[in-house]
């Protein structure tokens, strides 16, 4: 009984790798990698967390001014309908998702990749966005279900990246609501 | 490991909890078989045989179900078909397709009918409540609101959420945020695999249905309901419109393929496409191929495409036009067809509609010689392209007495409008009308006329008895899918197993590429490309855009199989006894 009510805790409230998870600060920009609903889920939480954000699903690095945020949420999720609804073909949101990453990164933003849409968001696409950007992640917030290969426990033990797993995606409020200054 | 824990806990709960039938991907029974997209729906519909309910009965109690575990798929704010046979022989195809609106023009919408696809605008007047009431009075033995009473525990009690249903929301959650939070998890977020769903606005309204009949619906409070909200949101459906709302039944169409006999709906749905497929099919030695042989691959593909353009003239509400039905889904009709086929190359997808033939010309009978040597050609106008979903949902229902249900159901896209009214979705068929107005179009958009669509509920019989029963959703693609069924079975000699597993391709006039489900051998992908000029594009197996195939297959002993579709975490279902 005790285990299982330390196994709930543990996926219920974020479970992380040895690596220090780095303090967080807001105001957020959060935004689309691969135009999936993820971003939406992500920033509906945020709303939750009272998490002071903004969302934009398609901003490019040209109109992402790194004066007025302190962290990047990157939420990674390839949708061929959402693409298709935005216009964009999926070698230019590589492209633009990996420019948006670099700007932050050259000005010292933290970058956070979430994938929140479990195991059925993680065709080829969504991990080609993935693979483009894990060497940018200052950190990984990742659904237990979005892991059950481990490809994220892999990227995070590879660039020595810290990785939090939620349960649901509800209990990605107390993983901002601990991990985020604001 | 939680949310299996808590799958396993409840899947537990619900199996001893309930009475004594028997679920899984595959069953075998000689009590009656359901086959259905989804485990509760297809458990409700056995639990209701094993009280002695007949196949009609629990065809009705199974329809309400997916309308509550599947509420992105279909439900009382769809419309269907169903194809129906009973013991004694006599067979009905009662056609609850929706309709359009009386207020519904082109002249209202200052656009295209696909910019109102996901608003109140889009809903037609739905049709599966009056077509679950024409089916419990062709032959029920139950009273309706026992066939409703499981729904409402299910609406209730609630259901865990499974992979399709997680990815669905997930997939549709923007919209869904905008026109139906309170749909939503805690108002506001995406229903998650081992959720526990529950719906007790929709349990309210089934309550109502129970109670006071299918006048619920139409007249009574519901239809208040909905008036209100399309006042509310500018929609065109008014309550006149559903008190003027009637379920349409005829025989079904009958055609045969090989010495079965194969019945199926009329217009406005695919039923004539698929006799007249099979038709021209019939024409080949299938059962010297393989499934996997690029040649056969290559004849079906070609076929399909064929009569998917025939289908785009030769298909719409026969209460507004003078189709030519008959000489659609004659075999001299078919000879004509066989004759644009190129069996070493494959047709270019851009001439695929200067391959339209002349049903009309066999609507009075003649040869294909006769017609042909007369020379007439059809006159027609370039159609419509347009996205069909992989929505839907189909059951297929065998009882012990020998009675049979075929039937599919839906709301188009997936959750229709994403217009919320007293629990359920309300449908968005009018993309399925014309998107703009056009001289000689089948299918312009009327009021009062019902849209072109393809879903195909079908039964096959061998010698007067019913052999096999199945459908599928998929848009676009279903017509393919139950075409290769009927193939695998008959052609093949698959079991039903086999026929639902077997990757599927697609024949489609407005895809330019031949699409198909991995699983075929390398050289047969070589082939269909290097030698017959195919251009291939492979999905993962198992693929939901393929749709979600259910079968149930009747021995010459009378033992039934039920296949459920397991391209949506379906399931088939028996009673113990």
């Amino acid at each position: 009984m005790v285990l299982v009510f330390l196994t709930f805790n543990i996926l219920a409230f974020g479970a992380t790798t040895s690596t220090q998870v780095p303090m967080l600060e807001a105001p957020v920009m959060v935004v689309s990698a691969g135009q999936s609903p993820g971003a939406l889920q992500f920033s509906v939480v945020a709303k939750m967390a009272k998490l002071p954000h903004t969302f934009e699903k398609l901003l490019r690095a040209e109109d992402f001014d790194p004066t007025k945020y302190k962290t990047l949420v990157l939420v990674v999720g390839a949708s061929s309908k959402g693409l298709g609804a935005a216009g964009i073909d999926f070698e230019a949101e590589v492209k633009r998702v990996v420019a948006l990453a670099e700007k932050a990164k050259a000005h010292k933003i933290p970058i956070v990749i979430c994938h929140l849409e479990g195991a059925t968001r993680r065709g080829p696409m969504s991990d080609r966005i993935l693979d483009a950007l894990a060497a940018y992640a200052s950190i990984f917030m990742v659904k237990t279900s979005s892991d059950e290969d481990g490809k994220f426990k892999s990227l995070s033990e590879e660039f020595k990246v810290p990785l939090l797993y939620f349960q649901k995606t509800s209990d990605l409020k107390n993983i901002i609501q601990e991990h985020f200054v604001y | 490991m939680k949310r299996v824990f808590t799958f396993l806990f409840i899947s537990v709960l619900v199996l001893t909890t309930a009475l004594a039938v028997v679920s899984g991907s595959v069953v075998t029974s000689k009590y009656g078989v359901v086959a259905a997209a989804n485990e509760y729906a297809a458990r409700i519909g056995a639990e209701i045989l094993e009280r002695g309910g007949n196949a009609l009965d629990a065809a009705i109690a199974v329809s309400f179900a997916l309308g509550v575990a599947e509420p992105y798929a279909s439900g009382i704010g769809g419309e269907g078909y169903a194809v129906v046979r009973l013991a004694n022989g006599e067979r009905y195809a009662v056609d609850f397709k929706s309709v359009a609106p009386a207020l519904a023009s082109y002249d209202k919408i200052n656009g295209k009918l696909s910019s109102i696809k996901y608003t109140a605008k889009g809903a037609c007047v739905p049709g599966v409540v009056a077509g679950a009431a024409e089916v419990w009075k062709i032959g029920a033995t139950m009273p309706w609101a026992e066939l409703i009473k499981p729904s409402i525990e299910l609406a209730r009690k609630g259901l865990v959420v499974n992979e399709t249903f997680a990815s669905v929301v997930s997939d549709t959650y923007e919209r869904l945020l905008e026109n139906a939070p309170e749909f939503l998890k805690e108002g506001m977020l995406a229903w998650e695999v081992g959720d526990i769903f529950t719906n007790p606005a929709l349990a309210n309204t089934l309550e109502l249905i129970a109670k006071e009949g299918p006048a619920a619906f139409y007249k009574g409070k519901i239809a208040d309901d909905i008036e209100r909200f399309m006042l509310e949101h500018e929609g065109f459906m008014r309550k006149s419109d559903l008190e003027n709302y009637k379920a349409v039944v005829r025989e079904p169409l009958h055609g045969t393929y090989r010495g079965f006999d194969v019945y199926v709906p009329h217009p406005p749905v695919s039923g004539p496409q698929l006799l007249a497929i099979l038709n021209i099919l019939e024409n080949f030695n299938l059962s010297a191929f393989s499934w996997e042989d690029p040649l056969a691959v290559h004849i079906i593909q070609q076929v399909l495409v064929l009569e998917d353009v025939d289908r785009r003239y030769f298909i719409s509400d026969p209460d507004f036009f003078d189709l030519p039905t008959k000489g659609f889904i004659s075999k001299e009709y078919a000879k004509t067809r066989l004759m644009e086929l190129n069996l070493s190359k494959a047709m270019d997808p851009s001439t695929y509609f200067d391959h339209v033939g002349n049903a009309y010309a066999f609507e009075e009978g003649g040869t294909y010689e006769e017609v042909l040597l007369e020379g007439v050609k059809v006159s027609s106008v370039d159609p419509m392209d347009g996205y069909e979903f992989p929505s839907t949902t189909h059951f297929s229902v065998v009882d012990k007495y020998g009675n049979a249900v075929a039937w599919t159901q839906t709301l188009s896209s997936f959750f229709g409008t994403s217009m919320y009214v007293d629990g359920f979705f309300l449908n968005n068929e009018i993309g399925n009308f014309a998107s703009t107005y056009r001289e000689g179009d089948v299918i312009n958009l009327e009021p009062g006329k019902r849209p072109r669509t393809t879903i195909c509920p079908t039964i096959i019989e061998k010698d007067g008895k019913v052999r096999y029963v199945l459908g599928t959703p998929g848009g676009g693609r279903i017509i393919s899918t139950i075409t290769q069924l009927v193939v695998d079975l008959i052609d093949f000699g698959m079991s039903p197993e086999e026929a639902v597993k077997t990757p599927k391709f697609v024949g489609y006039a407005f895809y330019k590429d031949l699409r198909m489900e991995k699983g075929f051998p390398e050289t047969t992908i070589r082939f269909l490309e290097e030698v017959l000029g195919h251009k291939v594009k492979l999905y993962e197996y198992p693929s939901l855009y393929f749709g979600g195939p259910n079968i149930v297959a009747v021995k010459s002993d009378g033992t039934m199989v039920g296949v459920g579709s397991i391209r949506r975490n379906g399931a088939a279902a028996c009673p113990e006894r």
